[in-house]
């Protein structure tokens, strides 16, 4: 645990998958040096394999981790490392040169086969016309309280800072050993093959250290992204999570109490085979429950509770919170945020 | 290292072996999960990051939107190093103007964002290119500046000597919609009298169901709007993928207790932020709207006071014609354009102030109480007696044949969803009816639209209460100096690609003449026939180009039946130039290129934009390095000017009349004088604009809208806000969101309409011939001879063609082409995820892959639109399965308020076409 943590909650109701933030990631920090295939934050349509390809599948986090809360156990469990092309999906070039400005009926085409990619399956989602659904999930480093990366590290390369809880890696440590890679259940630490070492989202620690909220939120145009400090009670971080508790962490059975939470999301009813509204969800719920734990069913109550209120005219504080009548209001990086 | 020798070759792929296997914890290592690391040891190495940070945030720092055909202006900050852009960043600085409705920040998307390394991207026009083998054949040659535009002067100076004024074609399309780099090309093309298209007919985003309702395509609110509003309807508007910057309200408003309705035949991205979705099937919108007017008349969920006052629905109409009862029709010689309507307070029939003939022009109503319904006797001009009822009578019979329970059969939509979409549309205080450009993409998109007004009109959504939304745009004024110095030919944004394309050819072979002929009450020769019609009665210019000049319209890309238009475009010019910053399919197959700036690089202002009152301004970052040698479309038209002044006088060509367009000068009038020899004078106004900064300080000094804020305000934050003045029909007022229509209702000031009201009969002969004089529901005109509908929503990953081959963009996607289709469909053809397809009709095919969607209903072939053709096989794209096809109901002119103006223009139908589709 570090002294205070700074954390990011993503409300999936107000995220519309424009990938602004991914790009914003990218320009900030991973169109460069090796990193061209990585995105740091990237937004996958769900359900779907994802991105890294099928990364619920592939391991890591900690055993016998399912407990409430995501108290996990102390030992870390296996996992697998991504491939680059069928899993991550090679960065592409294109041929635009032999396409644009050269004899010949060549298309414009991927000069590399792409396979896979961080939007692959882009509103493919599931279930049947017309009750297919989908939506949208931004996934990041979740500067996890009880990061597996950083057990698993035999550099000790992996740390928490004191004054935040950002977890990085320290480059000069690394040595590309990837076993952070494998560990962390998200699939979220990258190796880059050109600097031999592994690297991840740094929760844009250098914008955040002059008060610039991260680029995937501050950028986010959904304003889909609240930043505060955890124990700032005035916060939205705090209040969502704590207060309201509709922001819950995804897949917390893995057991490293991530710090980066979700609004889950509301849907469309079903329709009946007359094509009537059945009143139920299009996005089952034990999905969710799959997701983001048992705690799923109560916020979306919640989030349906104080939306009727606005409907008939009522306050809610919860919704004017989620609202965010001022983007600057979302993000409160201040230090001085009110401690427990 | 460079990245693209860094990618190079197999380099890459080589690596991937470090990728991939299964990795066991090493326990000796697996500390205690949490334990803070050398927390308390030195952490110089986080410099690391630190500096990579200041590398991107750079030495320099300019402001920039990307309206490159896209409505979202967006004020951006642009960061250079070395005279390098090195990242783009939304400004998020625009004032919040109520606090209890939430802020515009920090808008931008996914285009804007990639656009510093679209900038540098390989696609990118550098030098100026000559053709050298045939046309589309793909041999350039680089040439100087010098001969590109001495060359393009001598074949321009040619043409106008040879075949006339009106063989140039000097367009700027919708690549460029802001006021600053869009007024080079403007300028040039209306001092020498060039024809222009009509932009927004041209690329078929006319709203003629608004047009016939108010008089105005384009009206509405600005998006905070969504904000306030209890009830919203998007119809046919993916606003979550083509209104990225202002999506955030609806999510907002669904916070705040708002019903959000999304009429969409797929489920998408809107409809999964939408509280109701409404999965109307491909087409048929028009049933849908006539069974919600059903409900509202049925139930009488109609305010009538507004509609007695603010509509034309209390007008008489003659039974016999089916004509509304006019001034000429009770008194010889009398006028066209009174109407009347039977009063209450009278029992007798009495003219209705505020029509276009009558003297008083208000709508107030004094003490005239205008029946609704009823059936009466007239006596007519010749002394019998005319039996009439009214326009409303008309509209509710109309409606009344359409109940949900039997719409249900072509919508496919419950009456259920009717039901309570119409209440709630009745019930909500602030009701927003959004009206997407999909919807003009059908023939009976006219009437949905028009069904979707009258809604709103019996349900009083107007003003402050909401209503219809075509998208609003301010009215900037005072910029007709610049842009429009002289008269230009303005021509039939769709009528010239109908006709410059040959489009009829492919409309014959796709729809049977049976076909057309039921379902539109026209055959292929009675379109033709509308359409010399259209020609003699419409004051818009007809004619086909010898000689055009293109500026950002990549019109080989959008116009249906591809590859027969291009033949039939192409094949008729003598000469076609290409001004863009990159190499898009018009530059394919142009004669020369011509290498422009982009976003980052030339001044800028947009501000005429209505979604938002914030109008931003370009600066480029200081020390910006040229790229290749691109200079802004106003160095480009200037260099043209002079080029052509250079070639004139080497003619002995001083100037040349113009007796189409007169100028009266005291009390003679003459043609006007198209000026070569003093060209470059003319279009610098003698020295005072020389650049595209000089144009935006003009711009800043001349338009009302925009006082008292001047360039160096701008350049504080990226923007300035308009004033009062932007709103036409109502003022913009500074703390609350824009409505339309409130000088209407607040003031009774007339609609621009025959009738000067909300309008809903027109009584033109193709609209009483087809059976259509108030709004009614229309088949889809797809024929049966293909099993599968398809349609080509807007893509999220790109504004049209612009930003569509964008590496990053790219990489979010497939790479390539992606067809659409239902996974039982696919299964039933024996296509699986990623196999590649052809997509084929008797109009042409293309190649793409396959992405099986259970969000597409069956039956459908979806794809998102405008990839260009050379991403796909043979580079033959979308469009070449698309037929040409326009519609009845807008190849009527000279009519009331119906006749050739930016309001009155029709569109290309794009989404009637059939489709079959194989494994290939």
């Amino acid at each position: 645990m570090s002294s205070r943590q700074l954390a990011m909650v993503i409300d999936l109701n107000k995220c519309i998958g424009c990938q602004t933030c991914t790009l914003a990631c990218k320009s900030q920090w991973t169109d460069r040096d090796g990193r061209e295939f990585m995105y740091w934050n990237h937004v996958e349509s769900k359900p779907g394999k994802g991105y890294p390809r099928d990364w619920e599948n592939a391991g890591g986090g900690w055993e016998s981790g399912a407990g409430a809360a995501g108290s996990g156990g102390d030992k870390l469990k296996p996992g697998r490392l991504p491939r680059l092309e069928e899993d991550y999906g090679i960065p592409a070039d294109f041929n635009y040169d032999a396409a644009l400005f050269q004899e010949g009926e060549q298309p414009l085409r991927p000069m590399q086969p792409m396979q896979w990619g961080p939007n692959w399956e882009e509103d493919q989602g599931a279930g049947e016309f017309p009750n297919g659904y989908f939506f949208y999930l931004p996934r990041l480093c979740n500067h996890c309280t009880k990061p597996a990366c950083l057990a698993a590290c035999p550099r000790q390369a992996i740390s928490k800072r004191e004054e935040d809880g950002i977890v990085l890696i320290d480059p000069s440590r690394c040595r590309g050993y990837r076993y952070c890679v494998a560990a962390c259940p998200y699939k979220k630490i990258y190796f880059n093959p050109l600097a031999g070492r592994s690297e991840k989202c740094i929760f844009c620690y250098p914008r955040v250290e002059k008060g610039i909220p991260q680029a995937c939120a501050y950028q986010c145009v959904g304003r889909a992204r609240h930043v505060s400090w955890l124990d700032d009670k005035a916060g939205a971080a705090w209040r969502l999570v704590h207060e309201w508790k509709v922001a819950l962490p995804l897949h917390p059975e893995h057991g490293t109490q991530p710090n980066v939470y979700y609004v889950p999301p509301l849907s469309t009813a079903t329709f009946d085979a007359e094509g009537k509204p059945t009143g139920t969800p299009r996005i089952p719920a034990d999905y969710l429950v799959s997701l983001f734990g048992p705690g799923v069913q109560a916020a979306l109550d919640t989030l349906r509770r104080e939306i009727a209120r606005k409907e008939k005219g009522e306050a809610s504080e919860l919704m004017d919170l989620l609202i965010a009548y001022r983007h600057g209001d979302m993000f409160r990086l201040d230090r001085l945020g009110s401690q427990p | 290292m460079e990245r693209r020798a860094f990618l190079k070759g197999t380099t890459y792929c080589g690596l991937a072996l470090a990728f991939g296997g299964p990795l066991m914890p090493l326990p000796a290592f697996a500390r205690e999960g949490g334990k803070v690391s050398r927390g308390d040891t030195p952490r110089a190495w986080e410099d690391f990051y630190r500096k990579e940070f200041l590398a991107t945030r750079g030495d320099a720092q300019g402001f920039a939107f990307h309206c490159s055909n896209c409505q979202g202006n967006c004020a951006w900050r642009v960061f250079a190093k070395d005279g390098r852009v090195t990242r783009e960043e939304q400004a998020a600085a625009y004032p919040q103007i109520n606090p209890a409705i939430p802020d515009a920040n920090p808008r931008g998307c996914n285009k804007g964002i990639v656009h510093s390394k679209q900038t540098y991207q390989a696609d990118r026009v550098l030098f100026p290119l000559k053709r050298m083998g045939r046309r589309g054949e793909g041999k350039w040659r680089r040439v100087t500046w010098q001969e590109a535009v001495d060359d393009i002067a001598a074949r321009v100076v040619d043409t106008l000597q040879k075949n006339g004024l009106a063989s140039l074609l000097l367009h700027c399309g919708t690549g460029i919609l802001s006021q600053g780099r869009r007024a080079g090309p403007l300028r040039l093309g209306s001092l020498l009298g060039a024809q222009r298209l009509y932009p927004a007919s041209a690329v078929g985003d006319m709203f003629t169901g608004a047009s016939l309702a108010y008089g105005i395509a384009t009206i509405g609110h600005s998006l905070d709007a969504w904000f306030t509003a209890k009830t919203i309807v998007l119809w046919g508007v993916n606003a979550a993928v083509t209104r990225i910057p202002d999506a955030h309200y609806l999510n907002e408003a669904r916070y705040n207790g708002a019903r959000i309705w999304c009429v969409t035949p797929e489920y998408n991205a809107t409809a999964k932020l939408a509280t109701d979705w409404v999965p109307v099937k491909p087409g048929t919108d028009s049933f849908l709207a006539m069974s919600l007017l059903h409900v509202l008349f049925r139930d009488q969920l109609i305010d009538e006071a507004f509609v007695r006052e603010q509509t034309d629905l209390p007008f008489l109409l003659r039974l016999d014609t089916g004509e509304l009862l006019r001034h000429r029709d009770l008194r010889d010689k009398g006028k066209d354009d009174v109407f009347y309507c039977r009063d209450e307070a009278t029992n007798s029939v009495q003219p209705m102030p505020g029509t276009q003939g009558h003297f008083k022009k208000s709508l107030r109503l004094g003490k005239l109480k205008p029946a609704l319904a009823g059936r009466w006797q007239v006596k007519g001009r010749d002394g019998n007696p005319i039996e009439v009822t009214t326009v409303f009578e008309r509209a509710r019979a109309e409606a009344a044949k359409f109940p949900p329970s039997m719409t249900r059969e072509q919508t496919g939509v419950h009456p259920d969803l009717v039901e309570r979409m119409a209440r709630d549309l009745a019930k909500a205080e602030i009701a927003i009816v959004n009206i997407g450009f999909s919807m003009h993409k059908y023939v009976s998109g006219t009437m949905t639209c028009w069904a979707a007004a009258l809604a709103c009109a019996l349900t009083a959504h107007a003003g402050e209460r909401g209503g219809l939304d075509t998208e609003n745009n301010w009215s900037l004024g005072g910029i007709g100096p610049l842009s429009g110095p002289k008269p230009a030919r303005f021509a039939s944004g769709f009528f010239s690609e109908w006709e410059n394309g040959d489009m009829a050819a492919t409309m014959r072979r796709h729809y049977p003449d049976a076909h057309l002929k039921s379902a539109l009450g026209f055959d292929a020769a009675g379109l033709a026939a509308l359409g010399a019609q259209f020609r003699k009665t419409s004051n818009a210019y007809f004619g086909k180009p010898r000689v055009a000049l293109l500026f950002a319209d990549n019109l080989l890309q959008r116009n249906k039946s591809e590859a027969h238009y291009r033949k039939a475009f192409v094949e008729s010019l003598d000469l076609l130039v290409n001004v863009n910053h990159r190499m898009d399919t018009t530059a394919l197959w142009s004669d020369y290129v011509l290498p422009a700036k982009s976003q980052y690089e030339s001044w800028d202002l947009r501000g005429e934009l209505g979604y938002h009152r914030f109008c931003n301004i370009t600066v480029p970052p200081k020390g910006l390095k040229a790229i290749g040698e691109a200079k802004s479309e106003w160095e480009i038209c200037l260099a043209l000017a002079e080029a052509i002044s250079r070639e004139a006088k080497k003619r002995g060509i001083e100037r040349i009349p113009d007796p189409d367009f007169l100028v009266q000068s005291g009390d003679k009038a003459g043609p006007v004088m198209r000026e070569l020899a003093n060209l470059p004078a003319e279009f610098t106004d003698n020295g005072a604009l020389k650049n595209d900064e000089d144009v935006v300080r003009w711009l800043m000094k001349n338009v009302p809208a925009i006082a008292p804020w001047t360039p160096e305000d701008a350049m504080k934050h990226g923007f300035v806000t308009v004033n009062r003045e932007a709103g036409f029909n109502s003022p913009l007022y500074a703390n609350r969101p824009f409505h339309s229509f409130e000088n209407n209702v607040y003031l009774r000031q007339p609609y621009p309409t025959l009738s000067g009201r909300q309008q809903f009969y027109v009584d033109h002969p193709v609209y009483l011939k087809t059976g259509c004089p108030t709004p009614t529901a229309l088949p889809p005109l797809r024929p049966a001879s293909f099993p599968f509908a398809f349609w080509t929503p807007h893509a999220r990953h790109g504004i049209h063609s612009q930003w569509r081959t964008n590496t990053w963009l790219l990489r979010l996607q497939r790479g390539e082409p992606h067809i659409w289709l239902n996974p039982l469909d696919a299964r039933g053809k024996g296509i699986g995820e990623g196999d590649a397809v052809r997509v084929f009709n008797d109009v042409g095919e293309f190649f793409a892959r396959a992405k099986p969607m259970p969000a597409v209903p069956p039956g459908a072939v979806v794809m998102d639109h405008a990839w260009e053709p050379y991403q796909f096989r043979h580079k033959l794209g979308l469009n070449n399965a698309v037929a040409g096809l326009i519609s009845p109901f807008e190849l009527v002119d000279g009519w009331g308020h119906l006749k050739f103006n930016p309001n009155w223009d029709g569109n290309m139908l794009a989404f009637e076409s059939a489709v079959d589709v194989e494994k290939a």
